[in-house]
């Protein structure tokens, strides 16, 4: 029997911070429109969770790479309105990539 | 910004512009020329079919009110554009067909020489979306994202490129 496992893919995802929805709350809106969208059988094989994130207003989603599409259609086309700021195939590099992007100064210049 | 998004050039709404010199990552969008214009590339943008004229780089069509209302007034070379922002608000089977009206102006965009232009329609930083978000809704709708991308390049550049070139000097 095969030993295979299935390429996953983490998202680190811009949220508004002054909103009133926290980051799990965000993670289930984006699961409840994904099952709207693509079905629930599709929801349970992205196998979407939630991980932790150090940095303020990001959050980090990981997904199955075969429903990626599926999983940024539905964070695109939902609300609260979110913004994918990297995608990596290790939770690792993700936080490593996200670290370098000097967020303080985008939140900072919202106007 | 739009580094972090990995688009190369970002639209902003002249009411939004706070800078006072050129970037090269950036086209402001006005509804008319501007004295600005003269500093900056820009994108004269239009939402109403009545002041659609020649001048216009671009239109801004609400996939459920259909082609027939540009297919009269669609020239060589206009970008029609489709914003995602109204969308969000949308239930799953409006969604569903938003997406199917979204391929139908795509091939009218073909069959009339135009360009199709998805924008996120985004009025704060939260509301913008990456490329990779964009190449997503693509797929899903059965556009190739490369073809899309080389496209919208070329008709930018076309659209900008004298522009550019006196801004510069």
């Amino acid at each position: 029997m095969l030993n295979h496992r299935d390429k996953r893919r983490y998202v680190a995802i811009m949220y508004d911070e002054n909103a009133k929805d926290r980051p799990f709350q965000v993670n289930e809106k984006i699961g409840i429109r994904f099952k709207e969208l693509f079905g629930v059988f599709q929801m349970q094989s992205a196998m979407l969770k939630i991980y932790d994130s150090d940095f303020g207003n990001i959050m980090i989603i990981g997904c199955k790479l075969k429903y990626l599409d599926y999983f940024l259609v539905s964070l695109v086309l939902g609300e609260p309105s979110l913004t994918v700021v990297s995608i990596s195939g290790t939770l690792k590099k993700l936080r490593k990539n996200v670290s370098q992007m000097g967020f303080r100064n985008i939140k900072n210049n919202r106007s | 910004m739009s580094n972090l998004l990995g688009i190369d050039m970002i639209g902003i709404d002249l009411r939004n512009s706070t800078s006072n010199s050129a970037q090269e990552n950036v086209i402001l969008r006005m509804d008319k020329k501007y004295p600005i214009s003269d500093y900056f590339p820009y994108l004269i943008v239009s939402d109403n079919i009545r002041s659609l004229d020649s001048k216009t780089d671009l239109f801004q069509i609400d996939p459920f009110q259909g082609k027939d209302t540009i297919k009269h007034k669609a020239k060589k070379g206009l970008g029609i554009e489709i914003s995602i922002a109204p969308a969000r608000k949308l239930d799953a089977p409006l969604v569903a067909r938003w997406l199917k009206e979204l391929k139908s102006i795509y091939i009218f965009c073909q069959s009339y020489d135009c360009q199709f232009i998805l924008s996120s329609g985004a009025t704060s930083i939260n509301e913008m979306i990456s490329a990779r978000s964009f190449e997503s809704i693509l797929n899903i709708v059965g556009i190739a994202p490369g073809t899309y991308w080389r496209k919208i390049s070329e008709w930018i550049y076309a659209k900008t490129k004298a522009r550019w070139q006196y801004v510069k000097s």
